[in-house]
């Protein structure tokens, strides 16, 4: 067991070299920020374009058509079982009837080369809106096959090729931030493990009498790890006030609303979890670097 | 306090330092281990306090075998003995009395518990005004007095020195064996590696004399003013 006096000793030595070499943490800080902010940029526009579609998705629907010889119990029961899909928010009946009344309005006053037609020959639908959980490409994709495969329904429309583009775009920024977060990851690890070599290399002979007087590993071990987890937690604490800046900064140039495609409320900051998966990547680097170079420097040991 | 048993050491590749040293010394005993340069002294002591492993045969010091101690062992080990070196191996950054307090904190001892203690080691041994200057501004003596201190600081069993007055002018070199002389008479065990045979003429503790990494001989305890 440690006693308390091992413990003071160990917080007094992480004070005493933050204040003695201040510029080489923050140096080591900075370089953990620039790559959290970076992996966190990515988070951020992640998470906007998600929130994007899901407001967006109040306008993506399905039409489903129904086949014109269903007779009219049977389209009760399709209706009725269509609507108990767990992942349908809202789903609106067109009746032929209805069908054929928008059509002739849409046509105006050319209206009259309808003359003579039956409202028969427009099928009746369905317009159906997914839940929020359920805008994504692939759950879409889902019902609608099921759909599909209902009898009584015949064609099925929805905006897939917009849909998959759209998902393209989001995989590829989910891609980029992982492969480069992982390159930035791997060289900040590689940055600080320097680090704690120079600050091992610095108290070398510190360590070699604290050793010889009867020092455990422990306690000679722990000032460094915890130098390299305060190191992480301050570059993502640093990171995350340097994105909030850009958020702030960027939204308030925006104008208030983007056309069709959002309104600035809707821009989000980056959700709680995002922000606490930052400050963990932080100290996890931080102390995965302090303790690989220790493993490396203080073989012997 | 310290058992060899048919103790050698081989330094890789195939480098015989030590061969088939059989000693045994007892609590409270006073050795010089001498012998010409190379004849295996800094090994031997190296062995005691877990720097090297022994090649063959086994080590006993204060009743354990130091060839089966895991790492906490070696550093409860370490605890009970004072090192002292013939070029200090003082931290120039620190000030005497940090160099002797740090050796007391590192093992647990409070800090203003441990700088009180500092403080009356370095004054009993003629320091009293020099324990806010850093080792660059001591001379040699000075020095290797605050090194004693540093040794005494966790009241050691057994206190080893290699070539503790190799770098002092011979008035130093015989206060500081008057020091070593000091704590054997309070009962703690003594080993200084000296080649130094001016010593071994004036203090006329037991002797064991190496040569090429064998006991080739050495004397008992002499009554004082032979
Ligand atoms: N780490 C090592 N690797 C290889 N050989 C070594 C090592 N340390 C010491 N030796 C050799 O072992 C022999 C004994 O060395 P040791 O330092 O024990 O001698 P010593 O009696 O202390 O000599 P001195 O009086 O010069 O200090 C020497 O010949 C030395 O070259
Ligand atoms: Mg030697």
């Amino acid at each position: 067991m440690m006693k308390w006096a091992q413990i003071a000793f160990i917080v007094r030595r992480v004070l005493k070299s933050f204040r003695e070499v201040f510029w080489t943490h923050l140096l080591t800080s900075g370089t953990m920020a620039v790559t959290l902010f970076i992996f966190g940029g990515f988070l951020l526009i992640q998470e906007n374009l998600q929130g994007l579609l899901k407001g967006w998705g109040s306008r993506i629907q399905i039409f489903a058509y129904l086949e014109t010889s269903v007779p009219a119990a049977d389209t009760e029961s399709l209706l009725a079982r269509v609507n108990s899909y767990p992942e349908i928010e809202r789903s609106r009946f067109v009746s032929q009837k209805e069908a054929w009344d928008g059509f002739k309005r849409s046509l105006g006053s050319q209206s009259g080369v309808l003359e003579g037609l039956s409202a028969e020959i427009l099928p009746a639908s369905l317009e159906i809106t997914l839940k929020t959980a359920y805008r994504s490409h692939g759950a879409l994709a889902e019902v609608v096959k099921r759909l599909r495969a209902e009898k009584g329904i015949g064609e099925v429309e929805y905006p897939e090729e917009w849909m998959e583009k759209f998902g393209l775009v989001l995989l590829g920024v989910q891609w980029a931030q992982w492969v480069l977060g992982g390159f930035l990851f791997a060289a900040t690890l590689l940055i600080i493990g320097n680090t704690v070599k120079l600050a091992i290399l610095a108290r070398k002979d510190e360590i070699e009498i604290m050793q010889l007087v009867g020092a455990r590993r422990l306690l000679i071990k722990a000032p460094f790890v915890l130098e390299g987890m305060v190191q992480g937690l301050l570059g993502a604490g640093l990171a995350v006030l340097c994105l909030w800046q850009l958020f702030v900064s960027l939204t308030s140039q925006l104008p208030a609303s983007l056309g069709i495609l959002a309104e600035r409320a809707q821009l989000q900051f980056l959700a709680p979890d995002s922000l606490l998966l930052l400050v963990g990547l932080g100290w996890v680097m931080g102390t995965l670097g302090s303790l690989l170079s220790l493993r490396r420097f203080l073989k012997r040991w | 306090m310290v058992h060899l048993f048919t103790v050698s050491k081989i330094y890789p590749p195939s480098y015989p330092a030590l061969t088939d040293i059989q000693l045994d010394i007892e609590k409270g005993e006073f050795v010089f281990l001498s012998g010409p340069s190379g004849a295996g002294k800094t090994t031997l002591l190296k062995l005691l306090f877990r720097e090297e492993e022994a090649t063959d045969g086994q080590v006993v010091v204060n009743g354990r075998n130091v060839a089966r101690l895991s790492n906490k062992g070696v550093a409860r080990l370490r605890q009970e003995i004072g090192l002292v070196f013939q070029d200090f191996r003082l931290l120039a950054r620190l000030t005497a009395l940090d160099n002797v307090a740090l050796a007391a904190e590192v093992v647990g001892m409070a800090r203003r518990e441990s700088r009180r203690k500092a403080f009356h080691l370095l004054r009993e041994l003629g320091l009293k005004d020099r324990h806010n200057a850093k080792p660059p501004a001591l001379s040699g003596g000075e020095q290797q007095r605050v090194a004693i201190a540093r040794a005494l600081v966790n009241d050691p069993l057994l206190v080893l020195a290699d070539e503790p007055t190799g770098n002092l002018d011979p008035e130093m070199a015989d206060e500081t064996m008057r020091l070593f002389a000091q704590m054997h008479q309070r009962g703690t065990t003594v080993v200084v590696a000296t080649h130094n045979t001016g010593l071994l003429e004036r203090f006329h503790h037991r002797v064991v004399l190496l040569q090429q990494g064998r006991v080739a001989g050495g004397r008992k305890e002499c009554p004082a003013g032979v």
